[in-house]
């Protein structure tokens, strides 16, 4: 029986094929957008675990300024080799290091200049895994690190090793650069970071950093944290002492510490408000497809007052009449979000695709079973309610007066 | 004596038209035997049609009581109306009704679809009516592939799928040739003297009504007993 009307609402909507195209299109361009950039947002997130786990929760940072708001290499605040010397010696506190940073000129060949990050990194290689930690675990994938002794030798980036997205051609190792005019020895390669800025800085020693810039002052300070201590707690005892040697108030530090956790949470909240209101805008043309199908309900349930009376003078309860046109919304509901999905899942690996082209790579959607099963049930549910007005009127029509309907 | 199987008492209808009340029925008293082919004649605003939707349990009097095999229904609740109409009656519509979307025997088998029977049931008994009224080829035929006549044996297939004791015929010849016409009031007989079906036809045409054993003529929303008033 209940299959019987579900045949009977199928028929009813492919003889108003147009009809409920139009109206399977709504709801399936609103399932399409959501899916795709929850898709993405649920990606993001992913990204960020997998770092976070690489990347391990016992650091610390200190930076200048505001922390994060600040653009790298735009401060005027530095930190000196005595001030990581006092942090180093915090209690809590298990190993520092250091990071000089600042924009460079780079030439390579002929080809025209280009103005990425270079950053001074200590040599000793307990600080150089506390670096590389920093940026997710990356290793070297080709040639080799920075080592004591190095000087005008760098290792770079994964994007010099692709042709056409730093300089036109891919560079090798034991390639020339120069770096504000001072000839430098190309040693090795980074692996992937996922995003264009980190996977397109230069890293030198710091003493080879000294000799071309020449500075010897520091825009960050990482700690790790000994083990067993809560890096909420040493953050707040560090900035305290720090605060007190920098000679200033409470609440008018030049300088900024956070944990590690804070610093994600900040990334990922911002990223998941950016998504939200996206899903926010999205969630609109839903409610517009709503109205769309409550529309096309209305629509039909008037065609079919007739048919209403016709079917009640047989036999038909109101119950029946409803769960057919509840079925018919439903229906129109169901295959749009399902449509909608393959569609939101087609755009979302093109979005990669297009991601990946630029050196995005961390943009990958990530398609959570939950988030396929939810659009469906969402835009069935959206489908069903919607229809819910209409085939309540459609159920309560009077025989006698539906039956008289021309 | 056969028992009664409708009865009408002191049945009013009365349509509020803004704030004018309009009596359709008039305190009609009417009686229905088992078995019987009862003709309602009347002309056109007599209050047949009224009088029609009153036997079919389609409406319920604003006065009075109406009695199905002996149980009143005039309080009912529509759901349960709708359950003693699927199994009790079968209509006749003078414009047949049928769905337009679904095929000759879809639209034969949907009553007994909203009575929950089971599938193989429901096209065994489709396909044998549909035999009798000479359709069997045109099964799958839609309504608009089929012309009035065929339409109609269609709708009385239909009427006949759920055994009803009644069938209620609404001016069932009134958008038929005379050929198609005819037809159906042999249906109609055969049915009477067959099956001992009760049969009420509502029309406006003498020669169609001489088929059915009584007439009652309605007048002004009143039945005019004994005479034409005509």
């Amino acid at each position: 029986m209940k299959l019987d009307l579900l045949k009977y609402s199928v028929s009813n909507l492919w003889s108003r094929k147009m009809r409920s195209f139009l109206t399977i299109l709504s709801i399936l361009i609103g399932i399409t957008s959501i899916y795709a950039l929850i898709s993405f947002g649920q990606g993001i997130n992913k990204y960020m675990e997998d770092f976070a786990q690489e990347m391990g929760s016992d650091k610390v940072f200190l930076m200048p300024g505001g922390g994060l708001s600040n653009a790298p290499g735009t401060s005027n605040i530095m930190f000196s080799e005595d001030d990581l010397d006092f942090i180093s010696k915090s209690r809590g506190i298990s190993e520092t290091t250091a990071m000089m940073i600042d924009f460079g000129k780079v030439e390579f060949k002929d080809f025209r200049e280009k103005y990425p990050y270079v950053m001074g990194l200590s040599t000793e290689s307990g600080e150089k895994r506390l670096i590389e930690e920093m940026f997710g675990g990356i290793g070297v994938m080709e040639g080799r690190g920075l080592k004591k002794g190095d000087v005008l030798k760098a290792a770079v980036g994964y994007s010099y090793t692709i042709p056409n997205r730093m300089f036109k051609k891919a560079m090798s190792v034991g390639d020339k650069i120069e770096i504000n005019d001072v000839k430098v020895e190309v040693i090795g390669f980074y692996e992937e970071i996922g995003n264009p800025g980190d996977d397109s800085n230069i890293y030198l020693s710091q003493e080879g950093f000294k000799e071309i810039f020449d500075t010897e002052e520091f825009e960050y300070i990482y700690m790790r944290v000994a083990p067993g201590e809560d890096p909420s707690d040493i953050a707040e005892r560090v900035k305290e002492r720090f605060r007190k040697r920098r000679g200033q108030k409470e609440g008018e530090e030049d300088f900024t510490i956070q944990t590690f956790e804070d610093v994600m949470a900040t990334f990922t909240n911002m990223i998941m408000i950016l998504n939200g209101v996206l899903v926010m805008i999205a969630l609109i043309s839903l409610v517009v497809a709503a109205v769309n199908i409550m529309n096309t309900m209305y629509t039909s349930v008037l065609e079919r007052t007739k048919e209403i009376g016709i079917m009640k003078a047989i036999g038909s309860r109101n119950r029946q009449i409803l769960n057919v046109f509840l079925v018919e919304s439903g229906i129109l509901g169901l295959v749009g979000g399902g449509l909608g999905i393959l569609l939101g899942y087609s755009i979302a690996k093109m979005g990669q695709a297009a991601a990946r082209a630029a050196g995005l790579t961390f943009l990958k959607p990530h398609f959570p079973l939950w988030l396929t099963i939810g659009s469906l049930l969402f835009a069935f549910l959206i489908g069903a309610l919607s229809g819910t007005l209409p085939a309540i009127r459609a159920s309560k029509q009077k025989p006698v007066d539906a039956l008289r309907y021309e | 004596m056969k028992d009664v199987t409708i009865k009408l008492d002191n049945v009013w209808k009365i349509y509020k038209m803004g704030e004018v009340e309009v009596p359709a029925l008039k305190g009609i008293n009417l009686e229905v035997k088992q078995g019987e082919f009862l003709a309602v004649m009347g002309p056109s605003g007599s209050g047949k049609s009224t009088a029609m939707n009153m036997i079919g349990v389609l409406d319920i009097p604003t006065r009075g009581k109406i009695s199905l095999k002996g149980q009143d229904i005039s309080k009912l609740s529509e759901s349960d109306l709708a359950q003693i109409r699927g199994k009790t009656i079968g209509f006749i519509f003078q414009q047949f009704n049928l769905i337009s979307t679904l095929s000759a025997l879809e639209n034969v088998t949907l009553p007994m679809i909203f009575q929950n029977m089971p599938k193989d049931e429901r096209v065994e008994r489709a396909l044998k009516l549909l035999e009798m009224v000479g359709l069997r080829e045109r099964i799958d035929h839609k309504p608009g592939e089929m012309s009035g006549g065929q339409q109609q044996r269609v709708a009385i297939a239909r009427s006949l799928i759920n055994d009803p004791e009644v069938i209620l015929a609404d001016e069932p010849t009134g958008n038929l040739d005379s050929e198609s016409g005819h037809k159906v009031i042999d249906f109609l007989q055969d049915l009477h003297k067959k099956e001992k079906k009760t049969i009420v036809m509502v029309t406006h045409d003498e020669d169609i009504a001489k088929f059915a054993g009584r007439t009652e003529y309605l007048h002004d929303g009143q039945i005019v007993r004994g005479r034409k008033r005509f």
